[in-house]
């Protein structure tokens, strides 16, 4: 998260500062891709997309940060949805990493992630849980939206969401267990 | 809620206790230090999976700039309009290079002919058909003062009668230009003609174009359908050594030799 500064910042990248809104990508970025790695297999190829389409509004935005990335995010699901529905229309292999991405569910798995405790891996380990938990917790999380939200993007309750979100870490939780990462 | 997950956070039945920390992690606000160490192991978790870039997670940088850099131009001069704009104003002016070409070139052979009518180095039929025209001087020793009814000084394809004749009849031989196409043929073969004798021109007012006479004999070659008025018979070139690849156009009646080229 940007912070403070992110009201001067949009506002550069607004006026056309690259820097600005190089700025405001690095930021977003990462978290874009290890959300969108969970709901769309071409996780680049949406984010790619994400990215033209908040450009084409972004002098039209106003907004402070948490606003913003909702914004982004919200637009990120819509066009993983869209990325979804060609998929089902042209079937496709999936990508090999893709799928590592979306099958982490072993204790192996678990184990490499704590060990390492690299963003990938435990982003995969998330993945691991059911669909709509793991969904808010990164939307909570990684994406650092909050509840309401999540909520409009998942179309639930602020109350449902919350409890989705309990349950995706506590049962993440007995994942570290098993892994025995209080060692 | 605690079923799904027995063993977590023992002593703490009920699951409403460890509620208020489960907030402030997904809120990614620091737990207490007092919380059960599976929370700190769960925050260090989240905190990982919120961490900064990793490798190839950046790739993208380059295409959202571009996309940026693109978006971002003042309006009304966008690199897309500009581009098509370019591409409008590099159409159209290799749209019109094309006549304006074939317009230059028409003009310097016209002005060339009529010059070299006046400096009476044409050959004798159309030197005699400029002296009609646009009285130009008179061959000198013409003994038939029209001898052509049509020719045009500067011959095409296209515009000479007979021209297809011309390439049955005459075709290239390829032991002069061996390997090289139609257009290539007569040039070569012109300067080996010319190879040997003083000239300052390569290239002959009435260049037929493909295939010269092996002989020089003045007997007609091909007689094609008319296609303006009256027939028109190819003479090959004069016996004279100047005059081995020049050849004009006249009149079936009148039969002329070409007139040396200098």
């Amino acid at each position: 998260m940007i912070g403070a500064a992110f009201g001067a910042t949009l506002a550069s990248a607004q006026a056309g500062d690259e820097a600005a809104f190089a700025c405001i990508f690095r930021d977003v970025q990462p978290a874009l891709l290890r959300y969108l790695g969970l709901i769309a297999p071409e996780a680049e190829d949406v984010a790619g997309d994400t990215w033209v389409q908040v450009v084409a509004g972004l002098a039209g935005f106003r907004g402070e940060e948490r606003a913003f990335r909702a914004w982004l995010f919200t637009i990120a699901r819509h066009r993983a949805a869209d990325a979804g529905r060609s998929r089902t229309r042209r079937p496709a292999v999936p990508l090999e990493m893709s799928e590592e991405v979306q099958q982490p569910v072993s204790a192996d798995t678990a184990d490499l992630a704590l060990e390492a405790l690299s963003a990938r891996a435990v982003v995969g380990l998330i993945a691991s849980l059911p669909r709509d938990q793991a969904e808010i917790i990164l939307l909570r999380v990684v994406a650092g939206l909050e509840a309401n939200d999540v909520a409009r993007m998942v179309g639930k309750t602020p109350g449902a969401v919350r409890v989705a979100a309990h349950r995706g870490l506590r049962r993440l939780a007995g994942l570290a267990e098993r892994a025995d990462v209080t060692q | 809620m605690h079923g799904e997950m027995p063993g977590f956070f023992p002593g703490r039945p009920g699951g409403e206790h460890d509620e208020p920390l489960l907030d402030m992690l997904l809120e990614r606000r620091p737990i207490p230090p007092g919380a059960p160490p599976e929370m700190h192991d769960l925050a260090r978790m989240l905190a990982a999976a919120a961490g900064p870039a990793e490798s190839g997670e950046l790739a993208g940088e380059v295409a959202a700039m571009a996309v940026f850099a693109r978006r971002s131009s003042p309006p009304g001069i966008s690199p897309a309009v500009s581009r098509s704009a370019r591409r409008r104003l590099s159409g159209w002016s290799a749209r019109g290079r094309a006549p304006l070409a074939a317009a230059v070139t028409v003009l310097t052979a016209g002005l060339g002919s009529t010059a070299a009518a006046y400096a009476d180095v044409l050959p004798t039929p159309i030197q005699q058909f400029a002296h009609d025209t646009i009285a130009a001087p008179a061959p000198s020793g013409a003994s038939h003062p029209s001898t052509a009814s049509a020719a045009s000084p500067q011959p095409s394809a296209g515009r000479q009668p007979g021209g297809a004749g011309r390439r049955q009849d005459h075709p290239a031989p390829s032991a002069l230009a061996p390997g090289r196409g139609a257009s290539q043929g007569p040039r070569d073969r012109q300067q080996g003609l010319d190879h040997g004798r003083k000239t300052g021109r390569n290239v002959p007012s009435c260049y037929p174009g493909h295939g010269l006479p092996q002989k020089p004999t003045p007997s007609p070659t091909k007689t094609p359908a008319p296609q303006g008025s009256g027939s028109y018979t190819w003479t090959p070139p004069s016996p004279s050594p100047q005059a081995t690849d020049c050849v004009v156009l006249t009149t079936p009646a009148q039969p002329k030799t070409a007139r040396p080229m200098r």
